[in-house]
């Protein structure tokens, strides 16, 4: 288990520094999605993740990239820059940063109402996290474009 | 849409304040908690989900289950033997001895995922001697800028690709002792204390860094920071003191 205090105090700090710097984002309309075994769930990850072939994430890319609901995890890898988290979990398993699977069976067990055909990945520690916000709102329209009920926002 | 998100850092969620949010007491790198643990990221998921019908403003709720516990630095010991007998003179000598000894071992667990997370560089598993060569040549010339002979399809040029080459090797590395599996898995600050006070990689790393020192540009001390873990640097920060960490890309 690691809280704060339990990471070394340089990392603590530029992250309770960056917490200081951040916007309060607020809710301008609240939205009650559909009963949860209605809804249809996408992930959203700031892992930065994509399948092997896409182009790599660079430090402060503030584009995304597109991960297929069918996608094989041997075809997902992770260019995220920080060397201040550990990539061995996502490497025995996946799901840990990028829960697909059990996405997948909680819709078989009906506990959600579907999965959604894509998901999307973002590059994270960002300086603000308002420059995500043309590619983010982006992001957001195609998602309900295609029925998707609930963003499932993961962080890293 | 709505959304509900996990949170690792609260106190940035508390800050940002989304509409629903579950913190969770793991490890970052770990939002799930525990790897191989269907039923455990099953739940966490569930506890997400389940402020959707819930919440009915914006909302930060603790989950209260704690992950397992992983090994930290003093209860984990690499279980392989990684130095050679004769110990090469070199650091490109130490750190191909030492890649070439690890590496059946990483070639057994890809077998058995069946994934890897090793090409961040653009190089194939098969070049994995090129990878090594790169990183050594930096720390020998001191040239953080030149891409890196070789016949490798380098995935972006330095400094960041060193980024990427660090990452390859590591990847190597864990696959390695992800073959000979102990009671705990280490946890990142056991992975770190291993790589750099055992290796030749971690020796080889921190070369590297000082090469990034010299050259004193933004970029070489921004990929500086983020080659070295906090801690591991002199001590400390590998990020230039006062420095804004990353800039965006807008390309």
């Amino acid at each position: 288990m690691v809280r704060l205090g339990d990471l070394h105090p340089v990392e603590a700090e530029h992250l309770l520094a960056r917490a200081a710097n951040m916007p309060a984002m607020g809710v301008e309309r609240w939205l009650q999605p559909p009963p949860v075994t209605e809804a249809t769930v996408a992930i959203v990850s700031t892992a930065g993740l994509h399948r092997r072939n896409d182009e790599r994430f660079r430090a402060g890319s503030i584009d995304y990239r597109l991960i297929p609901g069918d996608v094989d995890f041997a075809d997902v890898v992770l260019s995220h820059i920080s060397a201040n988290f550990d990539r061995s979990a996502f490497q025995q398993d996946p799901n840990i940063m990028f829960p697909l699977d059990r996405l997948r069976e909680l819709a078989e067990s009906g506990e959600i109402g579907g999965v959604a055909n894509w998901h999307y990945s973002f590059m994270g520690a960002l300086p603000d996290p308002l420059l995500l916000e043309e590619t983010g709102e982006e992001v957001g329209r195609l998602l309900a474009a295609d029925g998707v009920d609930v963003a499932l926002l993961v962080p890293v | 849409m709505a959304t509900a998100s996990i949170s690792l850092i609260k106190e940035q969620t508390e800050r940002v304040n989304p509409p629903r949010a579950l913190w969770v007491p793991f490890e970052l790198g770990r939002p799930l908690g525990s790897a191989e643990d269907p039923q455990f990221q099953r739940n966490v998921i569930r506890a997400a989900l389940a402020m959707l019908e819930t919440a009915t403003e914006p909302t930060i709720e603790d989950y209260p289950v704690e992950a397992p516990d992983e090994a930290g630095p003093g209860q984990w010991a690499c279980p392989l033997s990684i130095a050679p007998p004769d110990t090469p003179a070199t650091a490109t000598g130490r750190l191909l001895a030492e890649v070439s000894r690890l590496r059946p071992w990483s070639a057994e667990t890809r077998r058995a995922r069946g994934r890897t997370l090793f090409g961040a560089s653009g190089a194939a598993i098969d070049q994995v001697d090129e990878v090594v060569r790169a990183l050594t040549s930096i720390a020998e010339t001191g040239d953080v800028t030149s891409m890196p002979a070789g016949d490798v399809a380098w995935s972006m040029p330095p400094p960041l690709l060193i980024r990427h080459l660090a990452d390859d090797l590591r990847t190597l590395y864990h696959e390695a002792i992800a073959a000979r599996p102990g009671p705990d898995a280490p946890n990142h600050d056991a992975l770190n204390q291993w790589i750099f006070t055992e290796t030749a990689l971690g020796e080889v790393l921190l070369a590297v860094a000082d090469r990034l020192t010299e050259d004193g540009s933004r970029r070489a001390l921004l990929v500086r920071g983020l080659l070295i873990p906090e801690g591991h640097y002199r001590g400390g920060s590998a990020f230039a003191s006062g420095a804004a960490r990353i800039e965006p890309d807008r390309r």
